[in-house]
């Protein structure tokens, strides 16, 4: 079937399978920003941005983004750059796999909820799996790309 | 997931039509249990033409559409705060924007943390073809309505309420959820024991009589619950589980 | 010993982390040829089991499938699927497809196919005739078991003497003693036994198991594979199929983690027969449950201790047994059962007498390999768990105790001659050890005293604190060997290969600072490309953490190499003597004369005594200096339910110069956390038939960001000669504590000791009912 969506700004139409989700149609056109981390709803590292909202691409179905908005990491290319010297900092940049996803999350967090709280960042982040970083770094590194209040 | 075609259902009749016309059809609300269960699907039936995704204060109950996300459900003002807290809890927002209240209830899970927070109040589900049935009746017969849910109404109370998700790490199934609401009646819920949320209603008869002894409430409630063993924990531990949070639970509505 | 470092201990981005958050295409599976075929295994559903017959021919029916292969048309040469030099210390006892499955989640046969729907469904029409045989689930059972033997098959083999008796389920065995500890346990005043379970662990790293292979225009097999040893890699494909090394070529590209999980083959062999025989591209992608349940786990153990003492605390012997279960494959069996004696022993080295030995079993659970601490971990939860028992009998402080009978610098222990990995070991002299210091900062910056043992702070709620010391080593002596190449481009940068592995652990970068700081430039005059086996020198792997000290170190031969080259170049062009010339990174200074790095490059390229300016140097260790960590773990508990949280971690390493300050630290956090996974949350469980019920992140709990209290991680000032500019590794030593941590902060709570991994909430409350 056919499903048109608007992919980082651009109009795009792809023809998938009905039980097609929207992580492999994706990859399979040429975004391997996203990643395939578990294919079972609990890592995070698929993240993509619809409609504002971050949601795990694994479990959605491209035919269900028909007529949305649909943005991954090839999209905020400055923004990554920047979370990503925060991260640097703090020893967070290690392999990197969850890294793109994590940028995502980031950023539409920036947009829900400008100054959050210690506990608002680990809230929000908690559903992108790290097993490299310890997420201290991580979390020190978000606080201060926010411009961190206590 | 393998299916044969997608249908984006113009109205709430087509979609209870398709469902109807085989087992294999599903609705596909966020589609994340459809996805977990690995089914093979003919046609997967999508609602989100059907306006099911609205939060509306309709005087007497606050009407929460099926198709709400847990996340819009969660940030809601309307809803209120045990019930959002109950849905807080689970995953991570990537999970929340696309599971739906509807999905999560619909399928009464055993670890549901959103049963067993709404069962704390007064909650009718509407069902097409019309049918309004009590979330405490819905979960207690056994097997599935047959038709659509596509709403869920949380009556207005004056409740004090508690919630506590007990967990190994904060993405993990609950290895008990308990929820203890007092208003004109004390509400005890206890679930994913690991069977879905249950009222404990000789406990709540106790307390409804005046009984005041907490201590003595939780032990009634364990004593008319049945907890088993799951993968990692024994029921043996779900009981003390149990044991403490209602009877904390009772201490902080009851302040 | 601060050195006026510019690049080297100062902070430095890695060199791919903004390309990586920016996405770019860079891990296996996005470079993958995209008309791959997919290749997808087909697994054991039982235990053990003989594999009677397999029927291919309804499946190879099915339009799109391409290739399936079986026991009955691949190579049948017995191999070690483990990562490690030549000869390995792990048995040959893998067979491509063998006669026999001994797990469930066992390859049985590969399918090759145009799509995964159609290989998937290819799989459905293989038949297999299995006859099902008693599994050993139980590794207390498996040694001499009178029903079942797990690897009965004829031409499976040890490389060297390992202990390797399959007829009695021993995949290795091993035993050694330095004086005698029956003596030495007698002379003492007090004397503490005890056993503790350490568990599988997975290791879950993100990205899964991923390579593909295709034929170049030279008709050369070009295997891309999520590895950490791509050389090992080369030369076992090489040994198994029959191929001359000089016809394959293995890259690693970026990898999402590794951990010791990626040590060992995958799909390496399937993708490479499937390319060699269809002449296509083929792809092999885990999924997350077969990361889970068909790569490797880390090795659970057994470990029993007996500690002897005098009463003024001097500890006297030490006895240690340790029952490993290496699963269904040898993979690592010998090499991480002796590190739980190697690596965790010698940190109590005045003892007189020190014993440690035992057996390495087979049984039908998936199988175990190298897991970052590769025993250490093991070792330290129960040794630094009997250490806290024995303070406890003999009246003293537990830090005390530690401080007295821990390794001082100018110290050595005479294990690490004894005990290399699977052979004879090193001799050597801490010639940096700062372990008292960082006990004595930890225990600071802890608040020890305030909070040790345990404090009241609420209703239902108490505060207790937890120590361990721990140490590991950096690279194995004289058989990890790394090596660097350097060539100098037009415009004075600098193109550096080395065939270390980066797999998230930041060796490209670390490799870059240490070249920069040799030849006095900065980071963007650094380009860096590593681990592949056409266009790199060699390098052993990343593994026993040796790429900062064994690749570092040779990265910093090749740059002294260059340095030295280049003033002999700029003496050449400048007509002066070498040792006249000054050269600070950009210019070369002799008097009155000077040539720019800039100018000189150019000119050897295109203008006059042109050639190309380059070095290659390496190095294998001669010595394995230890990091050395002392660990302080606050928690709270619930006094009813038992449940607990971490407040705070502290850590002080010595791990000589922290080449990346930030990567360092990350590196300690990181372990940490992924030890109290260990230690806490993470659990591999199996049914009654031996099927992994653990098996996605949903069964599995590694630590969210949730579950880390505040981690204060610093550094102590060491400096290790042997070490480039001062450094020892750091990869490993993190996760070595957390168990022992949470065991002896759980006790100091509760009075209650847990004797298994994962201290669970409800294993205390069981161990209080016990009590009572």
């Amino acid at each position: 079937m056919l499903v048109k969506f608007n992919l980082n700004g651009l109009d795009v139409e792809f023809n998938v399978k009905p039980g097609e989700y929207l992580l492999d149609t994706l990859r399979a056109n040429g975004v391997k920003s996203v990643k395939k981390g578990c294919d079972g709803s609990s890592c995070g590292a698929c993240i993509v941005v619809v409609d504002d909202k971050p949601v795990l691409s694994c479990s959605v179905l491209t035919a269900q983004v028909e007529g949305h908005r649909v943005m991954t990491v090839e999209s905020i290319q400055e923004e990554a750059a920047e979370i990503s010297e925060y991260y640097s900092r703090h020893g967070a940049d290690q392999c990197g796999y969850c890294n793109a996803a994590a940028a995502l999350m980031i950023h539409a967090l920036k947009k829900e909820n400008p100054n959050p709280t210690d506990e608002e960042i680990a809230d929000y982040m908690v559903g992108n799996l790290c097993r490299c970083t310890g997420y201290h770094g991580q979390q020190l590194a978000i606080k201060e790309y926010l411009g961190g209040k206590k | 997931m393998k299916a044969k075609s997608f249908q984006r259902a113009s109205s709430i009749e087509e979609a209870y039509k398709l469902v109807k016309q085989s087992p294999r059809n599903k609705v596909v609300a966020g589609g994340l249990w459809l996805k977990k269960g690995g089914a093979e699907v003919d046609t997967l039936i999508d609602l989100s033409l059907l306006g099911l995704d609205k939060i509306e204060d309709k005087k007497d109950y606050v009407e929460v559409g099926a198709m709400v996300t847990q996340r819009e459900f969660e940030l809601s003002k309307l809803v209120p705060e045990m019930a959002r807290e109950a849905v807080k809890s689970i995953m991570g927002p990537g999970f929340r924007n696309v599971a739906t209240i509807g999905g999560s209830v619909y399928g009464k899970y055993g670890f549901s943390d959103v049963v067993t927070g709404l069962l704390g109040y007064k909650v009718d589900l509407v069902f097409y073809p019309e049918a309004i049935v009590s979330l405490l009746d819905y979960v207690k017969k056994p097997g599935f309505y047959d038709g659509i849910l596509t709403h869920i109404r949380i009556y207005k109370e004056n409740l004090k309420a508690f919630f506590k998700k007990v967990e190994i790490t904060a993405l993990d199934y609950p290895i008990l959820n308990v929820a203890v609401t007092r208003g004109k009646e004390y509400r005890v819920v206890v679930g994913s024991r690991p069977l879905v949320a249950t009222r404990c209603e000789k406990t709540e008869a106790y307390l409804n009589e005046g009984g005041k002894d907490f201590a003595k409430a939780a032990e009634m409630a364990v004593e008319e619950l049945n907890f088993g063993d799951s993968i990692a924990t024994k029921g043996e531990y779900r009981k003390q589980l149990a044991l403490t949070y209602v009877r904390r639970g009772l201490e902080e509505v009851s302040k | 010993m601060k050195k006026n470092f510019k690049v080297v201990n100062n902070l430095t981005p890695s060199v791919d982390g903004k390309g990586l958050m920016q996405g770019r295409s860079a891990y296996t599976d996005d470079i993958a040829p995209a008309n791959a075929l997919i290749v997808k295994l087909l697994r054991s559903p039982h235990a053990f089991a003989k594999v009677k017959n397999i029927d291919i021919s309804e499946a190879l029916k099915l339009p799109g499938v391409e290739c399936i292969l079986t026991k009955d048309n691949v190579p049948h040469v017995p191999f070690t699927r483990a990562g490690q030099g030549y000869p390995e210390p792990s048995p040959h006892d893998k067979y491509i497809f063998d006669d026999y499955v001994r797990y469930v989640g066992d390859e049985v046969a590969a399918v090759a196919a145009v799509s995964e729907e159609i290989a998937l469904e290819a799989m459905k029409l293989i038949k297999v005739d299995y006859e099902v045989l008693e599994p050993i689930l139980d590794f207390e059972k498996a040694a001499d078991n009178k029903t079942t033997i797990i690897h009965p098959e004829d031409g499976i083999h040890e490389m060297f003497p390992i202990g390797f008796e399959p007829k009695r389920n021993l995949a290795a065995a091993y035993e050694m003693e330095v004086g005698n500890v029956e003596e030495e346990l007698k002379k003492s005043d007090v004397i503490v036994e005890d056993t503790f379970y350490s568990q599988a662990q997975a290791h879950a790293m993100l990205e899964p198991h991923t390579c593909h292979a295709h034929l170049d225009e030279h008709n050369r097999l070009v295997l891309y594979s999520t590895t950490q040893t791509p050389f090992h890699v080369r030369r076992i494909i090489s040994k198994t199929l029959g191929i001359p090394v000089e016809k394959l070529r293995v890259v690693k590209p970026r990898v999402g983690g590794g951990f010791g999980g990626k040590q060992a083959f995958h799909g390496e062999m399937f993708v490479s027969l499937v390319t060699l025989r269809t002449k296509k591209p083929a792809k092999c992608v885990f999924t997350r449950e077969e990361v889970f349940g068909s790569t490797y786990t880390r090795h659970p153990m057994r470990i029993h201790l007996r500690v002897g003492a005098t009463k003024d605390g001097m500890i006297n012997a030490i006895d240690c047994r340790t029952l490993s279960d290496t699963g269904a494959y040898g993979e690592h069996a010998l090499t991480v059962f002796m590190i739980v004696g190697s690596k965790v022993l010698p940190l109590y080295n005045k003892v007189k007498a020190v014993k440690f030995g035992g057996q390495v079993v087979y049984t039908n659970h998936v199988s175990a390999g190298a897991y970052r601490g590769y025993g250490a971990i093991q070792g330290n939860y129960a040794v630094e768990s009997i250490i806290d028992e024995l303070a406890e009998k003999l009246g003293m402080d537990p830090i005390k105790l530690r401080e007295m009978n821990s390794m001082k610098e100018k110290e050595t222990s005479p294990i690490f001659e004894i005990m290399g990995e699977g052979t004879e070991g090193t001799a050597m002299i801490m010639e940096s050890c700062k372990l008292p210091y960082c006990i004595k900062r930890g225990r600071e910056l802890m608040e020890w005293d305030k909070k040790y043992p345990v404090k009241k702070v609420g209703d239902h709620k108490v505060r207790s604190v937890g120590c361990a010391i721990a140490m590991q080593g950096s690279g194995i002596p004289f058989l990890d060997m790394g090596s660097c190449t350097i060539k100098l481009n037009d415009g004075g940068s600098y193109m550096v290969t080395v065939g270390a592995t980066d797999i998230g652990q930041g060796s490209d970068t670390v490799i870059s600072q240490i070249v920069a700081e040799e030849l006095g430039t900065t980071m963007d005059k650094v380009i860096i490309y590593s681990s592949d086996t056409d266009l790199t020198p060699y390098d052993c792997g990343a593994y026993a953490s040796s790429t900062t000290y064994i690749s570092g170190n040779a990265a910093y031969n090749a740059a002294c190499k260059m340095r030295e080259r280049l003033i002999k170049e700029a003496a050449a062009e400048l007509q002066v003597k070498p040792q006249d010339v000054e050269f600070d990174g950009k210019t070369f200074v002799s008097g009155e004369k000077s040539v720019t790095l800039d100018d000189l490059s150019v000119g050897r390229l295109y203008n006059n005594d042109t050639h190309q300016i380059a070095v290659t140097e390496s190095y294998h260790g001669q010595v394995s200096p230890p990091p050395f960590m002392a660990a302080f773990g606050e928690f709270e508990f619930d006094t009813e339910t038992y449940e607990y949280k971490m407040i705070k971690y502290v850590t002080v390493t010595d791990c000589g110069t922290t080449i990346n300050p930030a990567l360092a630290k990350g590196q300690v956090e990181g372990g940490i956390v992924q030890g109290y996974g260990m230690a806490s949350s993470e659990a591999v469980i199996y049914n009654s038939k031996g099927k992994l019920l653990s098996n996605t992140f949903d069964t599995y709990h590694i630590p969210t960001c949730k579950e880390v209290g505040e981690l204060v991680s610093e550094f102590a000032d060491s400096y290790e000669p042997s070490g480039p500019f001062g450094a020892k590794s750091v990869g490993e030593i993190g996760i070595d504590t957390p168990p022992a941590v949470l065991c002896n902060a759980v006790y100091n709570a509760f009075g209650v000791r847990v004797h298994s991994l994962p201290i669970t909430p409800e294993k205390i409350f069981e161990a209080m009912k016990a009590k009572k």
